[in-house]
């Protein structure tokens, strides 16, 4: 529409759609800016929560501007570049995996189908191969450092990242088979609102493929369990060991756009996207309000692996990937394609087995509360009933002992 | 999840996969039950820990202000010290200094009901708190209780000799030295008489004796 504007103001076609491009990407590489550090704090105060702490509450209310304090912290510090570091590489490769990220926002819908910048007929494709730009990053950061942790770091980041791209891309194809189409809009549209007609409920395999999807996404995006790229106890940071100051910022803010990424795909091709029930259709703020929660949803998923599960060991990471995900992903894939064999002709099973699906989702979902219920009883045992050191002094008389502050925790907890 | 079973078999790669589903299930159950739990971090420079009532308007974790027995800085209470000097031989590095000069006797009870008897009172009781480190050995043996540890923990004196902490003031110890002249007095007197009826009633049949 744009395009069409500015050729009927006298504007060469090329030249118009270079400018949209630009804006599109200006656009794009603003927002991951700002959802990166946004993102970055609500890690934080969500980390903290699981461990009962505080977290970032200084700066501004509840901390919420922290992000600009680190931000600013990070600009105004010194680019240094080690002695003997390759300064062409060690320059450009933050801003290649950079790149590599804000690249998939070309195809990433926001809301309603074909919502995405660039309505690409190959759009799936373009999305697996331009994650793997990021290869090439951090093995040109590990190379150019001239350190041995950062070279280590690089060389498990790539071979993490190439080995879990086959179960990430084959866990994509149940919903390509589902839709028919490499089309990110045709995806979309392939769903619709309610769960049992999303693809991650169509059938057990398209489960499957959801579940390797965000696992193999987890290890692409190099987040704990899988971010022993740049494991503190043993590569001081990985590849990033030798930036600082802005350089570090852009890996740092990669880092936190993929969370983004991988959610915005989980919802726009696994769960449902922005779809509205009927009465609804047509509204394209609800459309995108329901497409930002369920990627918000997803990112809270992320963060709750991250600060869930310890870190894999480097072979334990690669037997997973090889003996693991990549047998399950070829099972959903094939299982898929059998199933849509034996449903071929009757509607009416296709739809039996999304509605049980849904409906076992919803019993281990309220399993899952019920187990979390149980924990919480677990975990809510006064701090003080613990006697530490008290033996002796209470033998003397000195102290009576320390009573149990138990405050009835299940009421006042969910605050 | 046991990555590396000792016997490689179709049995071993299934029961890997479902322990690991089910360690990863149960796992993320306990962090989200966690969420749910108020943060036990006391905001220590914003809240004062000393009074209870106090830290309770601001916080609202389960902890209760500083431990009753954390070993803070070390506090006599003179009222009831005997200047029994254990403390002073008990204390490893020496840094408690008492003197003491004899003073009218005083019976307490001490600690889990023991008696306790004080003869003499201190003319000096320093406790250098720039040495100690606040091992508790001195507050074990005391008889009454009188020294003993503090929960306090925050103290930055600007000179060394603020460092020591002096729990017997000049004038009371110039007091204390007074009473006592006094009292050898009148013990010298008292013996002097006691001596005095003991050599005139020696004749007689010795008496109990009876203090």
């Amino acid at each position: 529409m744009l395009i069409q504007t500015m050729t009927s103001l006298g504007i060469p076609e090329l030249i118009a759609q270079l400018i949209y491009a630009l804006l599109v990407a200006f656009l794009c590489v603003n927002f991951i800016a700002v959802y990166a550090g946004v993102i970055s704090v609500v890690e934080r105060r969500v980390a903290a929560k699981m461990q009962s702490r505080v977290g970032p509450n200084r700066v501004g209310p509840q901390g919420s501007l922290q992000w600009l304090a680190d931000g600013i912290k990070l600009i105004l510090k010194e680019d240094l570049i080690p002695d003997g570091a390759d300064h062409f590489l060690f320059k450009l490769a933050p801003f290649l995996m950079a790149m590599g990220v804000a690249g998939t926002f070309a195809v990433i819908p926001w809301g309603p189908a074909n919502s995405a910048a660039s309505d690409m007929n190959v759009g799936i494709l373009y999305l697996i191969s331009i994650t793997s730009l990021v290869v090439i990053a951090s093995l040109m950061a590990g190379w150019a450092s001239n350190n041995k942790w950062s070279l280590i770091g690089g060389m498990r980041s790539a071979a993490m990242i190439v080995s879990y791209e086959i179960p990430v891309a084959l866990g994509l194809l149940p919903a390509i088979l589902i839709a028919g189409s490499l089309n990110m809009g045709d995806l979309v549209s392939a769903q619709g609102w309610a769960p049992w007609d999303w693809i991650a409920f169509n059938n057990p395999f398209a489960l499957l493929g959801f579940l390797l999807f965000v696992t193999g996404s987890v290890a692409e995006s190099n987040r704990t369990p899988f971010d022993l790229t740049e494991a503190e106890s043993e590569l001081v940071a990985g590849y990033a060991t030798e930036y600082s100051g802005f350089r570090f910022a852009v890996y740092t803010l990669a880092e936190f756009a993929n969370t983004w990424v991988v959610g915005a795909v989980c919802a726009a091709v696994f769960l449902g996207a922005g779809q509205l029930p009927p009465l609804l259709e047509g509204s394209i703020p609800l459309s995108v309000a329901v497409f930002v929660g369920k990627t918000m949803f997803m990112v809270f998923v992320l963060m709750w692996f991250r600060w869930t599960l310890p870190r894999f060991r480097i072979d334990q990471m690669m037997e997973f990937s090889w003996k693991y995900m990549l047998p399950l992903s070829l099972v959903a894939f094939l299982g898929q394609a059998v199933y849509f064999l034996w449903t071929w002709e009757s509607e009416v099973a296709r739809i039996m087995v999304s509605h049980l699906m849904v409906l076992v989702f919803l019993g281990l979902f309220f399993y899952f509360l019920s187990r979390t219920m149980v924990n919480f009883k677990h975990q809510a045992v006064a701090v003080n009933s613990y006697k530490t050191e008290i033996d002796y002094l209470e033998r003397m008389g000195i102290l009576k002992p320390v009573e149990a502050v138990v405050v009835a925790e299940e009421e006042e907890g969910k605050e | 999840m046991n990555m590396t079973p000792k016997r490689s078999s179709f049995g071993t790669y299934l029961n890997n996969l479902v322990n690991g589903v089910t360690s990863m299930f149960e796992g993320m159950s306990i962090t989200l039950a966690s969420m749910f739990f108020r943060a036990q971090t006391i905001q220590y420079p914003d809240v004062n820990i000393h009074s209870n009532e106090e830290l309770v308007k601001d916080y609202k974790g389960n902890l209760r202000g500083m431990p009753a027995n954390y070993r803070g800085m070390l506090h006599v209470d003179m009222e009831i010290c005997t200047a029994c000097m254990i403390c002073m031989k008990a204390c490893p590095i020496d840094c408690i200094a008492i003197t003491n000069v004899k003073c009218d006797k005083r019976t307490f009870v001490g600690v889990g009901g023991k008696k306790a008897v004080q003869t003499r009172a201190a003319t000096r009781f320093d406790i250098d708190l720039g040495k100690c480190m606040f091992c508790g050995l001195c507050s074990l043996p005391c008889p009454t209780g009188a020294i003993h540890h503090t929960t306090q923990f925050e103290f930055v004196p600007d000179n060394l000799e603020a460092l020591v902490y002096k729990f017997v003031t000049p004038q009371e110890a110039q007091k204390a030295e007074a009473r006592a002249k006094e009292i050898e007095v009148e013990e010298k007197a008292a013996k002097a008489a006691k001596a005095k009826a003991e050599a005139e009633a020696k004749p007689a049949e010795p008496q109990p004796e009876n203090n």
